[in-house]
C-alpha cells in the first residue's frame, strides 16, 4: 500500500481526495448558478404578468367610469399612450411609474356624481358645478390608500388644477401642481382637439398642437409644452 | 422548528477525524445559516450529544471511518426520535450502506460530497 492509499483507507483527506472534493464544489457552483438564472427568470415573467394584470385591472375600473359617463372612444388608451411617452421624453417615467394609471383613471371619481348631472344635456346650475367640481376629490379618496397608486392619486386630484392657477379643486399654481398631472393636462387637451366630438370636428394636429403652445404658461407647463412640441408629430393618431 | 419561526439558528453536529472535511462542512452549513458543532471522533461526539440533550442538534453529519468508535457504531447509539443523522462517508459499497440503514441513519451521502445534496439532505431533516 502506498502512503496515499493508506491515509484513503483511514478515511483522512489526502491531496487527490481534496482535489476531487473542489471538483464536486464546482459542479456544486455551476448547478446553483443554472438555479439562480431560472429563479430570476421566473421572477421577471411573474413581475411583467402581475404589471398587465394591475395595468387591465386599472383599466376595467377606467372603463366603468366612462360607461357611466360619455363614452369617448380610445380617449383613456390614448392619454395613456401619450402621457407615457411625454414622461419617457422628459427622463421621469421610472421615478413615477404608476402615471400610467392616473392617466387612465382621471375621471374616476366621476362614479361620486350623479348621472343627472354627469349625462345633463342643458348647461350645469352653479350648484349642479359644485358637485361636479368635487369628482377629483372622490376620485383621489378612493386612490389614496392604494400604495402602488400614489402618483395615480395625485394625477387624479389635480387633472384640472392649471398653471396659472385658475383651475381647481385647490387653485394650485405652476409647480404646486405634480409634474405627472401637468403631462396629464396637455395630453388630454390635445387629445380633445384632436378627435371629433358630436359637436364640433376635430381641429387636426397641426392646429393642435399650435393651441397647446398658445397656452403655454397659462393654462399648461411651458416646459411640459416645449417637450410636447418636439415630439407631437410622433404620435400615434389611432389606437 | 425552523430558526425563522423560532429566531434560534438550528444547531449541526458535524463528526469526522478529517479537520479539513470538518471544516469544510462547517463552511457549506454556515453559509445556510446553520449553527455548527464539531467532534473528531465517535467518544466525543457521544459525549457532545449526551451533554447538549434536548438543546440540540437536529442532526448529525457523521462520517464511518473512523479511530476507536466507527460511525455506524455512533450512529446506532444515537437516540434517533431526538436527532436525524445524514452519513458522509468516502465508502460507497451496498454492505455499509446497508449497515448505515439499519443502524438508523436517515441519509447516506459520499466523498467527494455535492454542497447542495448536503445542504438539501441537512435542510429536510433539521426542522
Amino acid at each position: 500500500m502506498t502512503e496515499s492509499e493508506v491515509l484513503t483507507d483511514l478515511g483522512r483527506s489526502t491531496p487527490a481526495s481534496l482535489e476531487q472534493q473542489l471538483e464536486r464544489f464546482a459542479l456544486d457552483v455551476g448547478e446553483l448558478h443554472q438555479r439562480q438564472k431560472l429563479h430570476t427568470e421566473q421572477l421577471e415573467e411573474a413581475l411583467v404578468q402581475m404589471r398587465t394584470t394591475y395595468l387591465e385591472t386599472v383599466r376595467s375600473m377606467a372603463y366603468v367610469v366612462e360607461a357611466k359617463d360619455a363614452y369617448t372612444g380610445q380617449h383613456l388608451e390614448r392619454c395613456r399612450v401619450y402621457g407615457n411617452t411625454v414622461m419617457a421624453a422628459l427622463g421621469v417615467s421610472a421615478q413615477y411609474p404608476d402615471a400610467e394609471y392616473g392617466f387612465l383613471l382621471h375621471d374616476v371619481g366621476k362614479v361620486g356624481v350623479p348621472e343627472r348631472i354627469l349625462n345633463k344635456p342643458g348647461p350645469l346650475t352653479a350648484a349642479e358645478w359644485r358637485v361636479m367640481r368635487t369628482h377629483p376629490i372622490i376620485g383621489y379618496q378612493i386612490l389614496q390608500g392604494i400604495p402602488f397608486m400614489t402618483t395615480a392619486a395625485s394625477i387624479v386630484r389635480c387633472h384640472h388644477e392649471m398653471w396659472d392657477g385658475v383651475g381647481y379643486p385647490e387653485g394650485l399654481r405652476g409647480e404646486q401642481i405634480p409634474l405627472p398631472a401637468r403631462v396629464f393636462q396637455v395630453v388630454d387637451a390635445f387629445d380633445a382637439m384632436t378627435t371629433d366630438r358630436p359637436y364640433r370636428a376635430s381641429l387636426g394636429v397641426e392646429r393642435a398642437a399650435d393651441e397647446i403652445q398658445r397656452m403655454a404658461g397659462a393654462q399648461f407647463d411651458p416646459d411640459v409644452c416645449r417637450v410636447f412640441a418636439d415630439l407631437v408629430e410622433t404620435l400615434p393618431q389611432r389606437l | 422548528m425552523s430558526d425563522a419561526a423560532t429566531g434560534q439558528k438550528r444547531v449541526v453536529l458535524v463528526v469526522d477525524d478529517d479537520s479539513a472535511i470538518r471544516r469544510v462542512v462547517r463552511t457549506v452549513l454556515e453559509a445556510d445559516n446553520f449553527e455548527v458543532v464539531e467532534a473528531a471522533d465517535g467518544p466525543a461526539a457521544l459525549l457532545l450529544l449526551e451533554a447538549i440533550n434536548g438543546r440540540g442538534p437536529e442532526a448529525v453529519v457523521l462520517d464511518i471511518m473512523m479511530p476507536g468508535i466507527d460511525g455506524i457504531e455512533v450512529c446506532r447509539r444515537i437516540d434517533h426520535s431526538r436527532v436525524k443523522v445524514v452519513m458522509l462517508s468516502a465508502r460507497d459499497d451496498a454492505e455499509t450502506r446497508d449497515e448505515a440503514a439499519k443502524a438508523g441513519c436517515d441519509a447516506y451521502l459520499t466523498k467527494p460530497f455535492s454542497a447542495i445534496e448536503l445542504l438539501d439532505a441537512v435542510e429536510k431533516l433539521a426542522t
